[in-house]
């Protein structure tokens, strides 16, 4: 990675935390989500190909991590851009599931990374009160964007592009020293294919646990499931007969209600 | 004379709410700060007396916390309270009580429709547009980029403007409305189906057990080398295709929802699990 990919991609790692300064609606739940972090270090980096290869599992791995209650399980933000990164500098010449699986461990790394800083800033915004008092005891209506935004922000901007570059720098040191393909042992690529393959179940499991909300909800569940798997339905199509049966189910719901 | 809060400043509230809610979080006051900072613009213009104005941004630093996309909804109430303030309608203890009190079902609502439901939901779509072809795998991460932000800008700043203009009364008819209701249990079939097609496309995990044996075949007398007389992965998905992948994702479901396992003990489980998969396959020659 060049200077400027690296200062790039750490600056997307901040505006993609939670609480940066472009909200969250934009940050957090849009630059933050895997499949539009990915897509952002592909264009930054020059090869949205593998870059797009590794986001697709990645949001699936993190579909349930959805901070409810804004407790950070995981930095997302900091998980996937590290992880989609690694992939395209370290995965050179390796296969997509090797691949999938070395994006799976560096994105691990950057969320242990990323949660590290969130409590730091959790922590580092605690004075941040006695200046907003301040100025609220002296009724100074124009200066309450400074505890909040100015101040917030300088701590939100430190504690995560520093370490973001300083990481992404050692990263693409590592990747000069030596050609990974042929370091990585064959156990280890077979290891880490079969890893990042079930740690899919992770985000859906997570996922399922919003919305199965009766019992009988499992069969709709296995509806999809079998559509897949019988008839050789792509994901699209799947997503076509699902959209139909909500509308079904919308209007069939509504009937009832009103003969009621 | 009557006071009244301006369409500029409202909509600077709003903003100042929608970009900046999280920008201090903390544990003392949670998004406290960022309360404040959306209320400054409508006290400055609300209140004359500079002791009434540190009054007001008295009671808007103090903890509060919502989701913050549907709690627009809260700013705009509160806007509508501090202008019947001003005009004396309304006292302040009320104020604060209101915004407590609204802190549990705004983020109750927030967190399980608009953040644990429509977002996957949205995200799911936007992944199945993505696989559906690989030369133009990017245009599901374009358009959630776009339909995601403004769909919620859109949301957030409608709640603000019920919140302002119909109060307590505007939060209840949005709640108690069956609408939502029908419209969340619908968008649940949808999701569940296609987590389903996800489950079944992107989960793997085999079982990377065989028995490999020289076979002696009389007809032609002969030994036939390395022959595949059993095969685990085989035997299991000509059953049921992909029934380990399924096992596992309810797995992590009943895991997850009724032992409370946190995700990052889920995570060691199924590396653990992959390492002993990855040494029963090379040890039984699955892997070679």
């Amino acid at each position: 990675m060049s200077t400027l990919q690296i200062i790039l991609v750490s600056l997307f790692i901040y505006l993609g935390s939670i609480g940066s300064i472009i909200g969250n609606t934009l940050g957090w739940y849009t630059l933050g989500r895997p499949l539009v972090a990915s897509f952002v270090v592909g264009i930054i980096l020059g090869d949205v190909n593998t870059a797009m290869i590794v986001g697709i599992p990645l949001q699936i791995m993190y579909m349930g991590n959805v901070t409810p209650g804004g407790a950070v399980a995981w930095d997302l933000s900091y998980a996937t851009y590290i992880g989609t990164a690694a992939a395209i500098v370290f995965g050179k010449g390796m296969g997509a599931t090797e691949v999938i699986g070395l994006a799976v461990v560096f994105a691990g790394i950057g969320g242990l990374v990323g949660q590290i800083m969130w409590n730091i800033s959790y922590a580092a915004c605690l004075p941040l009160n006695r200046v907003a008092n301040k100025y609220a005891e002296a009724g100074e209506t124009g200066k309450m964007f400074i505890p909040n935004l100015v101040l917030g922000q300088l701590i939100g901007f430190a504690v995560r592009f520093i370490p973001a570059v300083l990481l992404l720098t050692s990263m693409t040191a590592a990747s000069q020293q030596a050609d990974f393909v042929s370091i990585i042992p064959a156990w280890l690529t077979t290891g880490l294919s079969i890893f990042g393959g079930m740690m899919a179940a992770l985000g859906m499991g997570i996922i399922l646990s919003f919305l199965l909300k009766e019992k009988y909800h499992i069969v709709i569940y296995l509806a999809g499931f079998i559509l897949v798997t019988y008839f050789n339905l792509n994901t699209m199509a799947v997503t076509v007969v699902a959209l139909i049966a909500a509308i079904l189910y919308y209007y069939s719901v509504s009937r009832k209600v009103e003969v009621e | 004379m009557e006071k009244k809060i301006s369409e500029k400043t409202l909509k600077k509230s709003f903003l100042n709410w929608f970009f900046w809610n999280g920008c201090s979080q903390q544990a003392e006051s949670m998004l406290g700060m960022a309360f404040g900072q959306s209320m400054a613009p409508v006290i400055e213009e609300l209140y004359e007396a500079k002791e009434e104005k540190s009054e007001a941004l008295k009671r808007h630093i103090t903890l509060y916390n919502s989701e913050s996309q549907v709690g627009s909804i809260v700013n705009g109430i509160v806007c509508g309270l501090e202008e019947a303030n001003a005009n004396e309608a309304c006292t302040p203890e009320l104020i604060s009580s209101v915004k407590v009190a609204l802190i549990g079902p705004t983020s109750a609502i927030g967190d399980s429709l608009w953040v644990a439901t429509i977002i996957p939901i949205l995200l799911t779509i936007a992944l199945s547009i993505s696989q559906a072809s690989e030369s133009i795998s990017w245009l599901g991460s374009l358009l959630y980029m776009i339909v995601y932000p403004v769909g919620t800008l859109l949301l957030s700043w409608y709640l603000f403007k019920l919140g302002y203009k119909s109060g307590l009364e505007g939060m209840q008819t949005f709640m108690a409305d069956g609408t939502l209701n029908k419209l969340t249990d619908a968008m649940t079939v949808l999701g569940l189906i296609v987590v389903g097609a996800l489950t079944a496309s992107f989960v793997n995990m085999p079982m990377p057990i065989q028995i490999v044996r020289d076979i002696y075949d009389a007809t032609t007398n002969t030994v036939i080398p390395d022959q595949v007389i059993f095969n685990a992965d085989g035997i299991i998905n000509s059953i049921f295709p992909k029934l380990l992948p399924l096992s596992l994702t309810l797995a992590v479901y009943y895991l997850y929802s009724k032992k409370k396992w946190s995700p990052l003990k889920l995570m060691g489980l199924i590396l653990a699990l992959a390492a002993v998969l990855t040494a029963v396959g090379y040890g039984t020659g699955f892997y070679a």
